[in-house]
This record gives structure tokens, sequence and C-alpha cells, in this order.
């Protein structure tokens, strides 16, 4: 009910507007980049075996980010959750 | 030597025509001699869009090949003094003509008018090759939708690549949608392609009116976006060289900005 009533006077929803803009960066940044997503799963699938030489983490959580910061520079990022400390099995 | 400027869009379907007609008339309005090339060969429209479509005899790919001359194919405006049409081939294919001719017969237009306004076909093959082969300029026509930016920005790529210098048209603005939360707005468009802005066009109701007519709004008009269009046209010309006004505001809305109460 407050919900409700909270929504009537302050939108929280996102604007078709903002959704338009995110979508955009997103697909933009990939267009430009012109690497396609089949080429995309082999580099995460290489970049993911690489990190796991050095440290312990599900090749299955990473992921590879590409996000235009302005128009002539997007940026590629590696992202991967590392195992809590607990997790790492005691040398 | 005229100024020979492409417009062009990638997707199709956003007003590259109507722009073209528009903002040649605007210009031939300021004076100017203007011609106006309709590079979509095998699709033409411009000439349906002038109302001049009873008065074709010779073509592009005519005086292209050299079946007439070129001024015999160009179709004189009665309605202004200095504005004239050369009209595709509606029979020809694409490759009918090579960016290499198109690039000859734009300079030679360029030699007889102040500007030369290229009406480029839809897509980045051929036609798009042939269209901006022979232009010192580029306008691309954007709608505030996410598709349409996409084209634009791929097309602003290739115009890159050549260095050609790329301004902006948004067209059919709606000043209530953005208001709204449900359109992009010029701000927000210019910010993602990251292009000078030549002008904003407001979504008119006129447009298509006067399209049916095969007037063209900016013909005398005093809707907004014809008067977006000869707002435009002077902005070409540089004799305004006044930033773009978001179109459509009106009094209270501007007022609200200024008080900081309405988003830019």
């Amino acid at each position: 009910m407050w919900n409700e009533i909270k929504s009537f006077f302050v939108s929280t929803r996102r604007s078709s507007r903002d959704e338009a803009k995110g979508r955009l960066h997103l697909v933009l940044a990939h267009d430009r980049a012109g690497i396609d997503g089949a080429r995309l799963q082999e580099l995460r699938a290489e970049v993911a075996a690489v990190i796991r030489k050095y440290v312990e983490i599900d090749p299955e959580s990473v992921e590879i980010l590409i996000e235009r910061v302005t128009r002539d520079d997007s940026q590629l990022t590696v992202k991967g959750p590392l195992p809590s400390r607990s997790a790492v099995p005691a040398p | 030597m005229g100024r020979a400027i492409v417009i062009t869009s990638g997707k199709g379907g956003v007003g590259k025509t109507t722009a073209t007609a528009n903002l040649g008339t605007a210009l031939a309005q300021l004076g100017h001699s203007v011609v106006l090339v309709d590079a979509d060969i095998g699709l033409r429209n411009l000439d349906v869009v002038m109302g001049l479509e009873n008065r074709i005899v010779f073509h592009l790919v005519d005086a292209v090949q050299g079946r007439c001359t070129l001024q015999k194919a160009l179709i004189r405006d009665r309605r202004i003094e200095n504005l004239h049409l050369l009209p595709a081939s509606q029979t020809d294919d694409k490759d009918t003509v090579s960016p290499e001719q198109m690039k000859a017969l734009i300079m030679e237009l360029k030699s007889t008018h102040d500007y030369v306004l290229i009406d480029c076909p839809a897509g980045i093959e051929q036609g798009f090759r042939n269209a901006i082969a022979g232009a010192d300029e580029a306008i691309i026509v954007a709608t505030p939708e996410v598709s349409s930016i996409r084209d634009a920005d791929r097309v602003v790529g290739l115009l890159a690549a050549q260095s050609t210098p790329t301004r902006l048209l948004v067209n059919r603005i709606s000043q209530h949608m953005v208001r709204r939360g449900d359109m992009l707005s010029q701000a927000d468009v210019i910010e993602i392609l990251a292009l000078e802005l030549v002008g904003a066009i407001p979504m008119d109701d006129e447009i298509v009116a006067t399209t049916n007519k095969g007037t063209p709004a900016a013909l005398n008009g005093k809707s907004p976006a014809a008067k977006a269009f000869n707002a435009t046209a002077r902005r070409v010309a540089g004799t305004d060289t006044d930033v773009v006004r978001e179109t459509g505001i009106g009094f209270f809305g501007r007022l609200g900005r200024a008080l900081g109460l309405s988003p830019a």
C-alpha cells in the first residue's frame, strides 16, 4: 500500500529514456569494438584460463565487459569474484 | 566554388529526403543557388517530395552516361529563384554509377551552384559510397530512437574514415515525450554521438500534410518544423551561429528550465 502511494508521488521507475541511453552505450561499445559474440566467448574462456593459473576462480564467473567511456574511448573490463578466504584450501 | 553536403543516416525512414527538400528550399529562400541531387538510384523520391515528379525528362544516370548534358537533366523549381533538382533514375541499379563518376558530377554542379545537397540512400553499401564520394561535408539525420542512433554511429565512423566533417540534425523530437521521460532529448543524442548539432526539428503534422501536396514545409511555412528547417539553413550558411534552441518547448518550458525546475 505504502509503496503504491509512494510511487504515485515519486517516480521510482527507470524511464524509457534512461533505458534507451543505457542500451545505446552498450550496443555502440560492442559495435565499435567490432567483436562478435562468439569471439567474445573465446576471449572470456582464454582469460579465465590465464587467471586460473594464478588464482583459484570459477571460470564461469568471469565476465568481460565492453563499455563506452566517450565516443573514441571504449573500455574493456574483466570481472570475476575471487573465492572468499575460507574457501581457499590451506597450502 | 560551392559546397557539397551529403544528407545521410544509415537507417531508412528517418527523414533524409524530407530534410534535403526542406533544407534546400530554405537555403534557396536565403538567396543562395541550390541544386538537390537524388542519389537514391532505383528508388527515387526527392522528386515527389518536391512536387516535381511530372517534369522529369532526363535524370542523373542519363547525365553521367552522356545521353544528355548535365544542364538538361536539371529541373528548375518555378516557386523559388535558384533551386534545381537532379532526379535519380528509377530503372537503373545502384552500381550503374561509380564513386568516381559521382565525384565528377558533383564537382561540375559545384562550379555553378552555391550548395549541392545530396540525398543519400539508406544503407552503407554502393549507393552510400556513391553519395558520399563527392561530398565536402555531411549532415547525419537521426531520430531520438535506439535503432536510428545506432545506425548513425556506424555512418559517423565511415565518414570519419574518409575525414568528411560531419554534423548532426536531430529529427522528430517531441518535447512532451522527452519531459515524460519517454524520449531521448537532443542533448542525449548529441552526447551519445558526440557530434556538433546543426539543427533540431520537432515532430510536426505539417510535414505529412505538405509532403502530401509536394510543397516543402519550409517554403514560406510558419509551422514549427518549417521554422526549424529555416533556422538550420541559416546555421549551414553560417549567418546564424546561435546555439540550437530546444524545439517546441515554449515559454513556460524555458522559464521552468531557467528556474531549474525542468530537466535539460
